[in-house]
């Protein structure tokens, strides 16, 4: 008999702890030339907002040492897309599809919820608090407790759905947002969100990206994140979903023993487009070869 | 089962058969990689890893220069110009890269009989309109298709010769005069449209090249009416198969409130045809 890979975060039940970094995964066409996406534990599609978002002008991403900054902007067709165009495709697949949730407003994110709550084939919601609230200064509702337990309140009301808040890292105390986010009713945790950065040409005194700043994703944030799922799953009772930087299963494994009940890949599917399927076999072989039985064997068991 | 549409796309590890300094700074990359010879399109391209390394840790696009579907192998034509180009070229014969690809949507060849086909290439922009010789003279006959090809200078004007041994027309223009047309090709362009006065609607123009030529070849195309001009275009790209959205060009949508839209170059285009361009 094989290792047991499934986890549940909430009333998801996933075959294995591997989902994607919403935006790096589109809503899953792409990538199904690559492969059968049933193998995934769940999908996290690109965030969804109300109304189709253009996005930020170009350019919208570069390089940086063993990393890269994005500003793309949360371009997306909107909801009605996901409903009418993207879920018939996903729900081809047997898999979970957890929604990526946007909004510049309280009213948005509870509306995209409760459109989305009886929608065939997601299982869950995503909360990304780390977009401005326009009708509050731009201050992002991520960035405080009280503006993070507003949306997730909203939202919990509006939905029977499973809800998952995306933590920012950009902030002093990300313990208390955590904390925040699950008594507003957050059934669990994702973090970290990208962190915010910038780039410059020093030959042209000018930024790299259109919008001046974007978020950093890739190998080099990978301590930041595991520092961060080490102190949020400890202080929490609810599943929390560990990414940033994961590249191999061996990376994977640090965030699953740091505390993550699974994990999300994120921007080493442009790297590498197998990387999702190649970190559950990774998984896999390490519980195998270190006797293991399943994967909340070694949950949070760091020391 | 879901039905999963049969695609030669993929991930693929590829022997590279020759690496070759064709010019100064030019480098002509050989690989194998049957599956990619087999399905690649003219103006397709692939997405290199030119590192093993986390840094840099992007791939890097490279327009498919020719494709050898009976050996399974396919060609790269690049010049080094920063790091990652610099890594690759330091790649050497016999060695294995991750390559993945095809990707992109490529050139539209028209359905057209009886049509000329101009091909308007600007410095390394060269290398995908060679392989869409390749095609256009499979499909339709190299009589019917010239090439125009612009550089700085002599040197900076790519496969001259290559084009040359296809047995298409090749006019060559370049920046300083020192050969051929002297100025831009865009204003050899002009003339060589001016000469076929009353023929423009038999006229299908194809352009690679930098940003602020393409945009003069859209513009001489449309004022001179011509049947239809592509253009491929370049941008910074992250992952080169559609899901980070991160290459967008602004493309003309008339359904949509400001009549615009961002579109994927690595996944819509490269390839676009130049009238939907939004230029700037």
């Amino acid at each position: 008999m094989g290792v047991d890979l499934s986890v549940e975060v909430g009333r998801i039940r996933m075959k294995n702890p591997v989902t994607v970094g919403s935006g790096t995964f589109g809503f899953g066409r792409e990538m199904a030339d690559f492969y059968d996406l049933s193998q995934l534990g769940a999908i996290t599609v690109k965030g969804t907002s109300l109304e189709p978002w253009q996005g930020n002008d170009y350019p919208r991403t570069v390089e940086t040492p063993s990393g890269m900054l994005n500003a793309i902007g949360l371009q997306n067709d909107g909801i009605d897309s996901l409903i009418n165009e993207k879920m018939p495709f996903l729900r081809q697949y047997d898999v979970p599809v957890i929604v990526n949730v946007v909004g510049h407003s309280l009213e948005e994110y509870i509306e995209v919820a409760s459109r989305l709550d009886k929608v065939e084939g997601i299982a869950g919601l995503e909360i990304n608090v780390s977009c401005p609230n326009v009708k509050e200064g731009c201050m992002v509702f991520g960035t405080t407790p009280q503006g993070t337990a507003e949306v997730v309140r909203g939202v919990r009301a509006a939905t029977g759905l499973t809800l998952i808040t995306k933590l920012s890292p950009n902030v002093t105390d990300i313990v208390s947002i955590a904390q925040a986010a699950v008594d507003a009713g957050s059934d669990a945790l994702s973090l970290i969100n990208t962190l915010m950065g910038t780039a410059i040409d020093p030959w042209a005194r000018k930024f790299r990206l259109a919008n001046v700043t974007g978020g950093l994703s890739g190998p080099a944030v990978k301590p930041v994140a595991l520092r961060m799922v080490y102190e949020v799953a400890r202080s929490v009772d609810v599943p929390v979903i560990g990414m940033g930087g994961i590249m191999t299963a061996g990376d994977a494994i640090e965030f699953i023993v740091a505390g993550a009940s699974a994990i999300a890949v994120g921007t080493a599917n442009f790297v590498n487009p197998m990387a999702a399927v190649e970190i559950i076999d990774g998984i896999e072989e390490y519980l195998t070869k270190m006797g293991f039985a399943s994967v909340d064997d070694i949950v949070g068991t760091v020391s | 089962m879901p039905k999963i549409p049969y695609s030669m796309k993929g991930i693929y590890d590829c022997e590279l058969i020759e690496q070759s300094e064709v010019s100064e700074g030019v480098w002509l990359a050989r690989l194998m990689g049957p599956q990619i010879a087999r399905s690649v399109t003219a103006g397709q391209f692939v997405n290199v890893q030119v590192s093993k390394c986390t840094d840099p840790l992007l791939r890097r696009p490279f327009s498919v220069h020719a494709a050898y579907p009976d050996e399974g192998a396919f060609s790269l034509l690049y010049v080094v110009i920063g790091r990652g180009t610099r890594l690759f070229q330091r790649i050497c014969a016999g060695e294995k890269i991750s390559v993945v690809g095809p990707l992109g949507t490529g050139f539209d060849l028209g359905d057209q009989p009886h049509t000329e086909h101009i091909v308007v290439a600007g410095g390394c922009g060269a290398a995908p309109l060679h392989f869409l010789c390749d095609a256009l003279c499979e499909k339709w006959g190299c009589e019917h298709i010239t090439v125009l090809a612009g550089g700085r200078s002599k040197e900076a004007v790519l496969c001259e010769d290559e084009f040359r041994s296809h047995g298409v027309d090749i006019e060559v223009a370049t920046d300083d005069a020192s050969y051929g047309y002297g100025g831009f090709v865009t204003g050899l362009l002009s003339e060589v449209i001016g000469q076929r006065k009353g023929n423009e609607s038999n006229i299908r123009i194809y352009s690679c090249g930098p940003h602020a030529m393409m945009r003069e070849v859209a513009r001489i195309c449309h004022e001179s009416k011509v049947a239809n001009c592509q253009v491929s275009l370049e941008n910074n790209m992250a992952c080169g198969i559609g899901v980070c959205t991160g290459c967008v060009q602004k493309i003309k949508a008339p359904h949509t409130q400001q009549g615009w839209e961002y579109k994927r170059v690595c996944k819509d285009g490269p390839v676009f045809n130049a009238e939907d361009v939004i230029w700037e």
